[in-house]
């Protein structure tokens, strides 16, 4: 096989690598040799795990029991699709994650139109707004479960000295979602806050001296120059954490354990408790696979987006 | 390409407008005052958890629930910070086991990841391969995998394997999460790098493989550190494959130790924040080290600007 | 998976690739079924000659708590010197992970424990998927049975579970008691007086009372956490105080058992009158903190586990006094008061041997078993802080004068009641918790909650698998 049969690759970011440079077979080889690796452990670790989830998905196995498993069929998407406890925690996931993602996509970009109209001190302010994402979920939820303490957690202290009775954040329905919002928010607008960064710095200043010649509105400039040049980064940070907060674990596991009651119980914790409490593997098989139909979509729209970007 | 946070970038701000030279200074001024207020008043809410996180660390136990809560003017002590690592009774604390078990398993998934993507990656960037954009978007997108699905069937692999409750159990995980990133991550800095350089080389008498050795690799060092702190990050953090790929304590990695320490009869809020803190410091340090990368590193290198 | 897949090429190599890994799958598949042809239900040997003179170390693995460390230092201490090639390590989960810890373990047929520290109720699910060994003969041959009370043998080693309170003879055994716990009613002998509240209702009144005249303390405080098995235990007492029952075991029937009038009754005296005295945002609380509220003294009454009662007596922890004893002025222990019927709840945990470790450990983990259930151990082991079953030991003065709250067990042992002991426990569990927890946290309406908790109880034990 030559590589005169193959077109070129369009790489946006890239000084392409000159054609007829594969004409050489130990280039070929080099090249199986350099990537097979890195794919047999992708293959065995992602690829295969998943199509015997997928396998396993069509059959009542349970890992805790020594008996084969037998063919079910389509059983158990049946019974997770129309189960009411499975439609009340996507529900759950929903306002989750399009409150936690909403609330940090407003915040982010606007602290980071806040620091991109700075003219001093930015790099120190950035990496200042940065610490929080870095830290462990795990850490995070912990310490947030500490200041939350209806008793004696920090916000509360705080709340009190402005004259506010106790909340109780994490025992009530309602601020117990809120609670997950607000700790997500906390961790991830950085998140935002530094894609959306990055496509503001890079809005080309010819334009706005365009506009300015035009006497254009502030508002005008942010509508039609700023915005629709920062957009598709916005909307690539917002996928990914869409992805991200749909996949989300840890912080619900620490904060609130799903409660009260069952009423913060995301999807991921729920298929945890199928797969683990009963150890019902097929059932717990087919509820994963059909989460990881929901990322696929969203990771569709991602990479798409990331193909316009990188072509555009 | 990447973002360099320290960069003083150019900005609208920066660009005198007639809109702006039509108010007057003082309204600029006063505008500008605002939004200063509101950035400091958003950086206090950002940055206080952590500070709590120190202080409340260096509180005795007294302290710690007071109410109302003291911010200033209690007793420091460094108690906390001694039993991370100490055992009560002397000896070492099963937290600095786990500590331990966390440079182990991240250090050993980070390097096998480097070991393996960056080789794959020099190797995407340089040959014009078949359907490379779909091998390419394959790989990253086995990295969008939900933990909590993937642990199950992984964990019936590992069952046949006997990898469970293994550190190598750990790092064969960890390895495929942050293989996909490297091997992205990686290819915009190779991208960088002309490969006119190993042309030249090879029209010296290098053999390709010596052109990529002894002439590219050594340009992406700063690269290659770079995205091996990012990976080591995501390892150091992970918390859902080792909550329920690993139970014994010699196995253990620091982020289950940690959330273990609010499941017994006390909870002691000060070791849960010095051992928090122990635990946040590498990170942090790293963060820094890798600034000008960071777009790159939390995007799992697909978008670099 | 594979995305933008717009040439030809990659889509004959994703064929391939999957037709690699599904014989790959299959293969693996078969060889899977291949491990799992053993024989149902390992028996331990009965007798111990083989024990080996090499160095063991003899893993068990329970939850953080003090009694896990006391355990640890004890058998060091103890057990040595009658075996000194021997160590014993007790390996601690979260509690919250405890169950998921060792089941998955077991699910994976290979345990980095040799005993494993079951709840009384994990005994049916680890029987039924042959996860430990049956011990039923080598109790027979090593074990003076007579000496305990028989339920306590039921209730930490038995399956099938009997009728409460009995011992079936016929019934195999698969473990004998580590740890003897119950409630405690703990009070303010300082705030409410010396005596304690003989029935609940006047525990309630006595609770309100003391909430009324003493600012920022409440009244109550106890388990209401959704997570462990937390707020249903709290349902449970109260459901078993006022006259309930969980469900029939005989016919497997838990829909209008639990949510008989009975059960109605306790879960409006739980929900409207005990929650009412709690402190605010106490919906989460479990163990620490129950003890923390009793320890900064701002609760009145409250309910705990005697095996994590230790650290209540400790000034360190403490704002109720400088020493143990100015402590104990305040602070009363009792058991609890009973109104329409008398049972508390049953807790504490027993010794079982995986199926999966080495035969050599197997037999030394029989071999400490034997040894800890002879007297003198027995009573050594309540001096160190345990809680034995032996009966001898359980009113040996060396046990009764440890703390102040073990003559409660001691009391306690006759009205102890077991939650379902079945494979199905831990989804069991989880619906109870979780419901229990939503009603008392105002999520659920409480007689909608113990209707659905009958309700998706019955039909996990009618279909062994499922979703609601």
């Amino acid at each position: 096989m030559t590589s005169t049969l193959e077109t070129p690759e369009q790489e946006a970011t890239v000084s392409p690598p000159a054609p007829g440079r594969l004409s050489r077979l130990g280039d070929r080889w080099l090249a199986i040799g350099f990537i097979s690796p890195a794919m047999l452990l992708l293959l065995a670790m992602s690829v295969f795990p998943l199509l015997w989830a997928l396998y396993l998905s069509f059959t009542d196995y349970s890992a805790a029991r020594d008996v084969p498993a037998s063919f079910v069929g389509f059983d158990n998407y049946a019974e997770v699709l129309t189960s009411s406890q499975v439609r009340q925690r996507a529900l759950t996931t929903l306002i989750y994650v399009v409150g936690a993602v909403g609330l940090q996509t407003v915040l982010g970009f606007s602290i980071a139109y806040l620091i991109s109209r700075r003219t001093r001190g930015r790099g120190a302010l950035t990496t200042m707004f940065l610490v929080p994402m870095m830290l462990s979920p795990i850490v995070v939820g912990l310490f947030w479960r500490f200041m939350l303490d209806t008793q004696f957690g920090v916000v509360n202290s705080l709340l009190g000295s402005l004259g506010l009775g106790q909340v109780e954040w994490l025992t009530q329905q309602r601020t117990a979602m809120l609670s997950l919002v607000v700790v997500d928010t906390w961790q991830w607008t950085p998140f935002i806050m530094l894609i959306a960064l990055a496509g503001l710095t890079a809005v080309p200043k010819y334009l706005y001296e365009a506009a300015a010649i035009d006497r254009a509105s502030e508002w005008f400039r942010f509508r039609y120059i700023t915005l629709p040049l920062v957009w598709p980064l916005l909307l690539i940070a917002v996928m990914f954490r869409a992805i991200e907060a749909f996949r989300q674990f840890d912080t619900v596991y620490i904060l609130t354990n799903g409660g009260p009651g069952v009423s913060t119980e995301t999807l991921s914790f729920h298929v945890y408790k199928v797969a683990f409490l009963g150890f019902d593997t097929g059932t717990a098989s087919a509820y994963g696979i059909l989460m990881v139909l929901v990322v696929i979509v969203l990771a569709q729209f991602y990479l798409r987006y990331l193909n316009k970007l990188k072509e555009g | 390409m990447a973002l360099s946070v320290d960069e003083a970038v150019p900005g609208p701000a920066s660009d005198p407008t007639p809109h702006a030279r039509r108010r007057t200074g003082g309204g600029s001024r006063a505008r500008a005052v605002i939004e200063g207020g509101l950035l400091l008043l958003l950086a206090v809410a950002m940055l206080f958890p952590v500070l709590w996180m120190v202080e409340t660390s260096i509180k005795d136990g007294r302290d710690v629930y007071a109410v109302p809560a003291q911010f200033i003017g209690f007793d420091a002590t460094l108690d906390h910070y001694r039993d991370v690592f100490v055992k009560p009774g002397g000896g070492r604390s099963d937290l600095s086991v786990a500590f331990l078990n966390s440079v182990i398993v991240a250090g050993a998934s980070t390097a096998l990841a480097t070991l393996l993507g960056v080789p794959a990656a020099w190797a995407y960037s340089r040959f014009t391969l078949k359907a490379k954009k779909d091998q390419l978007f394959f790989i990253l997108s086995t990295r969008f995998m939900p933990p909590v699905v993937v642990v199950i069937p992984i964990f019936l692999m590992y069952r046949d394997l006997g990898l469970i409750n293994t550190k190598l159990g750990l790092v064969l995980i960890y390895t495929a999460f942050n293989v996909p990133f490297t091997i992205w991550m990686m290819k915009g800095f190779i991208d960088e790098v002309p490969a006119e350089y190993e042309d030249a080389a090879m029209l010296d008498g290098y053999s390709r493989f010596q052109a990529f050795y002894k002439v590219t690799l050594p340009l992406l060092v700063p690269g290659i550190a770079a995205t091996a702190v990012f990976a080591l990050i995501f390892s150091w953090n992970e918390f859902v494959f080792a909550i329920f790929l690993t139970s014994s304590s010699d196995v253990r990695t620091a982020p289950p130790a940690i959330a273990g320490l609010i499941g017994g009869t006390t909870v002691d809020w000060g070791l849960v924040a010095a051992s928090a803190v122990v635990f946040a410091l590498p990170v942090l340090v790293f963060t820094y080290l890798v600034r000008k990368h960071l777009v790159a590193g939390v995007t799992l290198g697909a978008v670099r600007r | 998976m594979r995305f933008a897949n717009r040439s030809r090429g990659p889509a004959r190599r994703a064929r391939l690739a999957g037709a690699t890994a599904v014989a790959m799958l299959v293969s693996l598949g078969l060889a899977a079924c291949g491990d799992d042809s053993e024989p149902a239900s390992k028996e331990a040997p009965s007798e111990l000659d083989d024990l080996t003179d090499d160095p063991v170390t003899l893993n068990f693995i329970w939850f953080e708590w003090p009694p896990a460390q006391a355990l640890e230092d004890f058998a060091n201490a103890e057990y040595t010197k009658e075996r000194p090639n021997v160590t014993i390590k007790v390996d601690t989960v979260p509690n919250a992970n405890w169950h998921d810890a060792m089941f998955t373990q077991f699910a994976a047929r290979q345990t980095d424990f040799d005993i494993a520290v079951l709840d009384s109720q994990h005994i049916g699910e680890a029987v039924t998927n042959d996860n430990i060994l049956d011990i039923t003969e080598f109790v027979e041959e090593n074990i003076d049975t007579d000496a305990y009370d028989p339920y306590l043998l039921a209730a930490y080693g038995q399956y099938p579970q009997a009728e409460t309170g009995q011992r079936d003879e016929d019934a195999s055994l698969y473990g004998l008691p580590l740890l003897g716990d119950t409630w405690t009613m703990i009070y303010r002998k300082d705030l409410i007086g010396e005596e304690p509240p003989k029935t609940w209702d006047e525990m309630i009144a006595a609770a309100k009372t003391c909430q009324d005249e003493n600012p920022g303390v409440s009244g109550l405080a106890f388990h209401q956490s959704n997570g462990s098995d937390a707020a249903a235990v709290t349902y449970n007492t109260v459901n078993g105080v006022y006259g309930g029952n969980l469900w029939e075991s005989k016919d497997r029937k838990i829909e209008g058992v639990i949510n008989d009038e009975a059960g109605h009754k306790a879960m409006d005296v739980l929900v409207n009158q005990m929650k009412p005295l709690t402190a605010k945002g106490s919906g989460n609380w479990f163990i620490d903190e129950v003890n923390a509220a009793v320890a900064q003294g701002k609760a009145c009454i409250a309910f705990q586990w005697i095996a994590a009662s230790g650290g209540l007596l400790d000034p360190a922890q403490s704002t109720l006094g400088k020493t143990r004893e100015e402590i104990l002025d305040k602070l009363g222990f009792a058991t609890l008061p009973s109104q329409d019927a008398d049972f508390v709840p049953l807790g504490g945990m027993g010794m079982h041997v995986s199926a999966y470790t080495s035969e050599a450990e197997q037999l030394e983990a029989l071999n400490f078993m034997r040894w800890f259930q002879q007297p003198e151990v027995q009573k050594k082991w309540a001096a160190a802080g345990g809680v034995p079953s032996r009966t001898d030991a359980l009113q040996s003065p060396e046990f009764l004068d440890a703390a102040p709250f073990n003559v409660v067990y001691a009391e306690s042992v006759p009205r102890l009641r077991d939650m379902w002991n079945v494979p199905e426990y831990a989804r069991l569990i989880d619906i109870e918790n979780t419901n229990v927890n939503a009603a008392l946290n105002g999520a659920k309406d409480p007689r909608e909650a113990l209707d659905e908790i009958a309700r998706q109880q019955q039909s996990v034990l009618e279909s062994s698998g499922g979703l609601d």
